[in-house]
């Protein structure tokens, strides 16, 4: 057992665990965050994905004990049904999600994709991006869709501000 | 061993990783990124008593270039590789490798040092340190040691480094202004997948049209180890590399590698693909040599 310290959307915390215990693990068990999914457990389905200092990894291959000080964005970080993020309103608007098992990390992927580039992407560039990401119902073509569609969103709310 | 019994250290210097790799009394092994170590943890292949977590050690993270090379800590991900300006120009068929390896989050996890220690024949970085003439340095408590690429792989998950030695650094010939090289990978699906067959290829050119003037050839996963194609390295001088210079070094490929059948793939068609990916990248590297 072991106290580690980290920060998880924001606000510092600590857990007691095994430093092998998963950070997905943690984060559904300890911390009630449920939105990171387990499905193959081995970095193939991207259904765990999170970004630990801004990056996005699979929180199914990230042992607790190897994440001290560091700090973690899930979904729930992302926004909330109160607050949702231009990506998970574009998901909603274009019906991008059926089951809403793959959701949660094709939210995080994109939104660490997004936040990396100033432009509206073209098919091969999104399917790049989200090659981590399995999705066994949608066929991708709306969630394609919906990345455009939030960059576009962005896009123009970054303008109207600046 | 349970999982849940095993112990992690996460030393901040080298020096403490080697005095803790070197106790006696208990297993233990480096995790990295953690992409191949958590797989076979979860597998029940790896049950150390102890995780050495390497993860936060900046130290040996870092691309430089240096009078004898250019040199990489083995902590460098594939995604400090891809974005490396250094390393697109003076080493194209490296970043063409990582580029490769999974999908954007293991590129983001994922070690080059942890490439190398896994000594899969499949790992996509491995061809690629072939070409580029790699030297892998080992360090523990007693000594330092260099040991050159084709030196290194003993087998399939096999390497020459002991137990109480760590990967410290990488270092590799830089590409030199008329070189370029590409990474040509098949695998069942286009992220995300372990190679069937993969090639590293870095060709020398000539002034004159499509004059090659000597270039290496890397296949994986077409053997226990990687094997360097020297009889079609030589044929790339013979004739300039028009298309059907391309089509007999190619061709030759298939004699060059010994694969085996397997769940991924038959020998058979790994034998097919290996000249297939020669052929291709050839032709992809003739194209843009042209339009540079
Ligand atoms: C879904 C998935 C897809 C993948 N796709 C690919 C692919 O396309 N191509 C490919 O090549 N690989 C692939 N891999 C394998 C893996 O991601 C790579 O081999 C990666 O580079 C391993 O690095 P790591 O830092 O995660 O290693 P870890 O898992 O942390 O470590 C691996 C091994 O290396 C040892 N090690 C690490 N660093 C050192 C060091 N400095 N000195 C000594 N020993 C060390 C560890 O002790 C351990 O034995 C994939 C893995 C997964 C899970
Ligand atoms: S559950 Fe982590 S990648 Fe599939
Ligand atoms: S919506 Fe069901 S897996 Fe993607």
């Amino acid at each position: 057992m072991k106290d580690i310290h980290f920060k998880v959307n924001g606000k510092n915390v600590s857990v007691n665990c095994a430093p092998t215990k998963t950070l997905l693990d943690v984060l559904r068990d300890e911390f009630d965050l449920t939105g990171s999914k387990e499905c193959c457990g081995k970095g193939e389905c991207g259904s765990c994905t999170v970004l630990l200092d801004g990056v996005s990894v699979c929180s199914c291959l990230v042992l607790i004990g190897q994440i001290h000080d560091v700090s973690v964005i899930t979904v729930e970080g992302i926004g909330l049904t109160s607050n949702m993020d231009v990506v998970q309103q574009a998901f909603v608007d274009e019906g991008a999600t059926q089951c809403g098992y793959c959701t949660p990390g094709l939210i995080v992927s994109s939104r660490s994709f997004l936040d990396g580039i100033n432009h509206v992407p073209t098919d091969d560039e999104v399917k790049t991006a989200l090659g981590g990401n399995l999705c066994r119902c949608t066929g991708y073509t709306k969630i394609m869709k919906a990345v455009q569609t939030a960059a576009r969103k962005q896009l123009t709310m970054e303008e109207t501000t600046n | 061993m349970k999982v849940s019994e095993i112990e992690m250290i996460s030393p901040q210097t080298v020096e403490e990783c080697l005095y803790h790799l070197g106790e006696k009394d208990k297993t233990s092994r480096f995790i990295a990124g953690g992409t191949d170590a958590v797989v076979r943890m979860k597998d029940g292949a790896w049950l150390p008593d102890t995780w050495i977590n390497i993860k936060q050690l900046d130290s040996l993270r870092y691309i430089k270039e240096e009078e004898n090379g250019i040199h990489i800590g083995p902590l460098t991900t594939h995604t400090d590789i891809v974005h490396s300006g250094l390393l697109q120009k003076k080493a194209d068929v490296l970043t063409a490798a990582s580029k490769e390896v999974g999908a954007v989050q293991l590129q983001n996890m994922g070690t080059i040092g942890g490439n190398i220690a896994t000594a899969s024949p499949a790992g996509d970085t491995i061809p690629t340190l072939f070409v580029l003439d790699a030297q892998i340095e080992l360090t523990s408590l007693m000594e330092k040691r260099i040991v050159p690429i084709n030196e290194f792989f003993v087998g399939p998950g096999r390497t020459v480094q002991a137990q109480e030695e760590m990967i410290t650094n990488i270092i590799i010939r830089p590409q030199t202004e008329n070189e370029i090289g590409i990474f040509e990978k098949l695998g069942p699906r286009k992220a995300q997948s372990i190679s069937i067959v993969n090639v590293a290829i870095s060709l020398k050119m000539g002034e004159k049209s499509r004059e090659c003037l000597g270039g290496k050839i890397a296949f994986g996963s077409v053997a226990p180890t990687i094997v360097r194609s020297e009889k079609c390295e030589r044929m790339l001088t013979i004739n300039p590399l028009h298309d059907e210079a391309i089509q007999d070094i190619a061709g030759a490929a298939w004699k060059e590698v010994m694969p085996i059948s397997d769940v991924r793939a038959s020998a058979k068609y790994r034998r097919s693909m290996a000249s297939a990916l020669l052929e291709r990248g050839l032709y992809r590297l003739m194209k843009r040599w042209d339009e540079r």
